[in-house]
Formats: structure tokens, sequence, C-alpha cells
């Protein structure tokens, strides 16, 4: 049975008749000679109907069908949240010099009411420089969501804001998600969950903006523009802004905070790039190159452990078969439907298996402390710039480890890896202003 | 290119050579191949009686508990993992498009098949009003059919899917014949419709309604077993 409370800057349907909620508005309407889906904003195809006559969108159907016959509801956000006299971080850390400074700009920005962008190098800590100003925000009573494309994002994110903010209500919103929603101060939920909020949010921090499926998906950033209170504001973190993002900055659009060195003060793994002849024909015969299999077989006896990406799933069996015939063992390859990629990811961080093959789906968010990073193909196109900075941005992650190798066999040198190591070296050239290390 | 119904991501159609050559709108397969795999037909050897996939011929240990009521029924694919959540998403989810994916196997699997009137399994008032449409006939083209069952209004809905072998094979009658059709099974070979074969139960009731209306012989044919 629905509470009052999951309307609260939402737009939903009702299971029962609440008086409460007045007249409503239905879910799929006429528009001129076209059907549109209220909560996606979608165009529905003219083949989109059921035969009891009402119109339905299969654009947004994941989250429950919404029907010509169906009405969403929105009590307009009251932001009924408890105002504490005092600060409601619980976080023990401490920033480094470089990410107090960036905190304290978030901090100010967040204050005059800008939308903002923080670009801060993969490792860089950017979710705890964001925590001052958070605090700030939920002091006075804000409704804030922290957001991200990417479902492993959220669900790493989710226990470590939790304990920042322990006094906080928060909830966690993704597809799977079993737990049942609960209106929350704090709310942390994938980019597709705002579909389901109208106007709700003070603030709005988009971790990972720059990645897929939010970086081109009108549908997702329309989602967040409307959860976003029409007084609200947002943050957008990334690594690697795309085109667009970086044309707002010059346009000034956005607030920016650079924070070019990693929070242990060493700089960028440099991307290495190695020629592999014909290796995609070789690897269909299950044979790696001959300077990889020697790199992967020095990583074996060192004891290195490393993450071997490849263009596409189909490439995995191969890789693995090639990998089992050079007698490189003791790792398993994982993807994005992959039932087990939860549970193999834990073996790598439990130190259970000795390296992963991969897609593109572990380039960001995964952490291991020391991990060398291999790229086969990445001249191929699923590789875009800000992929393989992310990739890169795997190794030396931890202070113990800051230094990693990061190495791409291709066929040919291509303008996005170009692009990715001019984009590395000028992070490292602001870094070593800022006195980072190599 | 063409969309896939189910995926809706756009894959190149690869033609036979007869089918290029043919003076008639080319094929439009509604799966990618790669959706088309999560289906697995039934091949080989199956149960003569349920037509579940199986390493012998011989009646299975569920069909055996039946002898008493025997049914024929024919399956086309396997009730595994990727047909469950096709089914998910076309009858729970409500996705009616997803229909267009088992049309074809569904049109080829009833030309096999003797029988001289279809009766599909109907749907309840309340799922008629919240789903929108009725799932088995989603899958017919233009194939004729009677609908010449209909649910009882006093049956009790809880879902199939929510019961337990034992509480399923404990359900009462659900259906009753609709008397301005019933009329037309006298005499006839009727083949039943239904989405999935689980216990067989909800097809022995219907066949018990449809003999009742004077049917020669019924059999059934499921989409999953
Ligand atoms: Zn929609
Ligand atoms: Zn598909
Ligand atoms: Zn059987």
């Amino acid at each position: 049975m629905n509470e009052l409370s999951e309307f609260f800057g939402r737009r939903m349907p009702a299971d029962r008749v609440i008086p409460e909620l007045g007249d409503g508005q239905v879910a799929v309407q006429r528009i001129g000679q076209r059907y549109q889906c209220q909560r996606c904003q979608q165009w529905l195809a003219e083949t989109d109907r059921l035969p009891n006559g009402a119109w339905y969108c299969r654009q947004c159907l994941q989250m429950g069908r919404l029907t010509s016959q169906t009405k969403l509801y929105t009590i307009p956000e009251p932001n009924r949240f408890p105002i504490p006299a005092a600060s409601r971080l619980t976080w023990a850390g401490k920033l480094s010099a470089d990410q107090q400074r960036a905190a304290e700009a978030i901090y100010r920005q967040v204050q005059q009411g800008k939308d903002q962008l923080l670009w801060a190098v993969t490792g860089a800590g950017k979710t705890e420089i964001v925590y001052p100003a958070l605090d700030w925000a939920l002091t006075r009573g804000w409704r804030v969501a922290w957001v991200s494309p990417r479902v492993d994002v959220c669900l790493e994110l989710a226990p470590r804001i939790h304990a920042a903010f322990r006094d906080v209500s928060q909830c966690l919103l993704y597809g799977e998600q079993t737990v049942p929603y609960a209106y929350s101060q704090l709310t942390i939920c994938t980019t597709h969950q705002l579909l389901r909020f109208e106007r709700a949010f003070d603030w709005i921090v988009v971790d990972e903006v720059d990645a897929f499926p939010l970086a081109t998906s009108p549908l997702l950033q329309g989602a967040i523009t409307r959860a976003e209170k029409e007084t609200g504001q947002h943050l957008y973190l990334t690594a690697t802004p795309g085109e667009a993002l970086q044309r707002e900055i010059r346009r000034q659009t956005l607030a920016v905070t650079y924070l070019p060195l990693r929070y242990h003060g060493f700089l960028l793994p440099r991307l290495q790039v190695r020629l592999a002849w014909r290796w995609r024909q070789m690897l269909a015969k299950q044979r790696l190159p001959k300077g990889l299999v020697r790199q992967l077989q020095r990583y074996g006896r060192q004891g290195q452990r490393f993450l071997l990406f490849v263009p596409h799933v189909r490439d995995l069996p191969l890789v693995m078969a090639a990998l089992d015939l050079a007698g490189i063992r003791g790792g398993a390859s994982v993807h994005a439907a992959d039932h087990d990629r939860t549970a193999k990811v834990q073996a790598m961080r439990d130190q259970r298996v000795s390296f992963l093959v991969t897609t593109t789906i572990l380039e960001r968010g995964v952490t291991f402390p020391n991990i060398a990073v291999v790229i086969l193909g990445g001249d191929d196109a699923v590789f875009s710039t800000a992929a393989l900075v992310q990739i890169a941005g795997r190794a030396g992650r931890s202070a113990d480890f800051p230094k990693g190798e990061v190495t791409c066999y291709v066929q040919s040198q291509t303008r996005t890896i170009r692009r990715a190591q001019v984009m590395i070296d000028r992070l490292n050239r602001q870094g070593k202003q800022r006195g980072g290390h190599t | 290119m063409t969309t896939c119904v189910w995926c809706q991501r756009a894959f190149p159609v690869s033609l036979t050579l007869p089918e290029i050559l043919a003076w008639r709108p080319l094929p439009q397969p509604p799966l990618c191949p790669s959706c088309q795999d999560r289906l697995t037909p039934i091949t080989g050897n199956r149960c003569p009686d349920c037509g579940r996939q199986q390493a012998t011929r011989t009646v299975c240990h569920d069909c055996e508990r039946w002898q008493a009521v025997p049914l024929k029924n024919h399956a086309l694919f396997r009730y595994d993992a990727g047909m469950k959540a096709y089914m998910q998403q076309y009858k729970f989810q409500g996705d009616y498009a997803l229909r267009k994916a088992l049309q074809a196997p569904l049109s080829r699997a009833l030309s096999r098949q003797t029988y001289d009137i279809l009766v599909p399994i109907p749907i309840d008032q309340q799922t008629w009003r919240t789903r929108g449409f009725n799932q088995v006939t989603g899958w017919l083209r233009d194939q004729p059919y009677y609908q010449a069952l209909a649910v009882k209004d006093d049956h009790k809905k809880r879902p199939q899917s929510a019961k337990t072998r034992a509480e399923r094979l404990l359900t009462p009658q659900p259906f009753q014949l609709v008397e301005q059709v019933a009329p037309i099974l006298i005499g006839q070979r009727v083949l039943l419709l239904d989405d999935v074969y689980t216990t067989g139960r909800t097809l022995r009731h219907a066949a018990d309604q449809i003999y009742l209306g004077g049917a020669k012989a019924v059999t059934s044919l499921t989409l999953a077993r």
C-alpha cells in the first residue's frame, strides 16, 4: 500500500484511491497526433497499443508499465526533515591539502547556488571532497540525490556515504533493489531512478557524469533536469569530461574545480602503447601477441596481479583459452551480463584470483590496491578517450603502490588513444605544478 | 538493419540467396541472434504426455501421477531462465510488443497439429483490465480461434506462480463454457493453447469442460514446458 510520503517530489501511480492526491495526471497523453509518456517523456510508436485500447510506454517499462489508463500523482516536495543544531558528518578521515582546497571551493560555490563541475583525476578521492558541502546542505534541511549512471558505483558508494552521515535518513534505489522505497533526505540512486522524481531535490550530485549511458541519453539527462527543483542546483563529478561539458566550462555556465593530483600525491600512470600486429587474427587462433604473453608471464612470476581489458564479450573465451595455452592461469573472465560478476570481482578483491579478463564494464568504480592494467586492442572503437583514461586510472590507486603499469596493445595508433595520452599528460603537468611526484 | 523487439538493439538481417531472389517482402526477424539464443526449442526426446525435454521417450515422473486423466501436450520451448525472462517482460510487465517474438514459431507448430478447433486458455476480467491483453491470443496472427472458455466470475484470483505444486493440483475448476460459442465444440477435435505447462492442472480443467461441451478429442499446445 502506498504511503503519502511516497509521492513527495515524485510522479507515481497509486494502487488505491487516496483523496489527498487530487486528480493526478494521465500517464500517457495524447499530444497532437502522437502519444507521450509523462514519466520518461518519450514518444510512443504507433504500434504501442493494447487490445483493450490503451496506449503503453515501452521505454520505461522496466519501472512498471504506464498506460493511457494509468494516472500519476505528485505531492510537491515538503522537505520534511529535521534541522539539526550541528554538523551531520560522522566521517573521521582527513582530507589532503589538495583535497581540502577543492572541498572548500565546492562548499563556497554550493552556498552561492552555482551549478558546478569537479574535474578530479581518477583516484583523487572525489567522494570525500564533496562531504563538507553535503554536510552544509543536509544541515539546512535540503533534500539531496547522489546519482550515477552505473549501478556498481551506487552500490559501492551507498555504504560509504551511509557511514559518513550516519544520522541522515538515506535510501538506495536501483533496478533490482529489494528494499522498499522510503522517503529520505539523501537518495543514492542510478540516473534511471530519477525518472520517478519531480522537482524533488535541492541539490543533485551526478557521479561519473561522462559514463555510459548518461552521456548519450537525452532521456536520462532530462530525468536529472526534472528531478531538480526549480530553485535547485547540481554538481557533476568526473575524471574525463566529454566535449559537451568542456563547452559548458568554456561558456562558464558551470563553476569548475580542478583536482589534478591523486590523494596520495603521485602522478597518474602513463599509458604505454605497444604495437601488436594482427592481434585479432592471432586471437582467432587462440594466440596472443608475444610481447603481451611475456609481460603477463613476468607478472605471474612477480606475483603482480593484473586486469586485462578486451574490446568485446565474444573475445573473452578466446583470450581465456589463449592464456591457458600460454600457461597463464588462476584468473577469471567477467562481463556486464555475467551473473557471477559481483562474486568474481569480490574474488579478485580477496586475492583468490590473480587476474581478471574483462570488457569496459570494469573501467570505473572498481578499485584493487596493487594492480597492473593491460589493454588488448585499445584501438577498437569501444574504447573511447574517457574509457581509456578511466581504465588507466585503475592502476596505482593505493598509497602503498602508487605507481602502476598501464600497457595498451594496438594494431594502429588512433586519435582516441592519442587524446587519452594527452589528457593524462596534461593532468600530470598540472599535478606536477602542485608538487606531485612520479 | 532491423530492430530487435526484445532488446531494442538494431541488428543486420542475414538473407539467404532464395530470399533475396524471391519477389516478396523480405522477412523481418523479430529477435536479434543473441535474444533468439535465450530461447531453447525442445528437440529430440520428450515426454509423450506433457512434451517436456528429457533423455528418454517414456512418460515422465510428473505425468505418471496423471494417468487417470490423460492429456497429450506438445510444447515448443523449454521453460528455462531465458523463457522465464521473456514471460516476465511479456506477461507480467505487460510488454505486448513481445508477442511478435513467438508468432512465427507458434504458427509453424500449429500447422503441424491435427485439430478442427483452436481454443485459447482465457484470462479473467481483472487481468483483461490491468494487463490489457490475453498473452495467449497475442501470439496468434490470423489463425481462427474460438473463445469457448471463460474464467468463472467467482474464481478467486491468486497467481498460479505464487502457489506451490501441491496447491496448484488442488485448484478448483476455474473455467466455464461460453454459452454462445460452446455448440461449435460438438464432435470436434479441439486443440487448447496455453503459455506454460507447469503441472498440467489448468489444461486438464479446461479439457474437462471442453469434453463436457461435446468435443470428440482434446489435445494441447503450450509455448513452454
Ligand atoms: Zn515512459
Ligand atoms: Zn535482441
Ligand atoms: Zn510428462
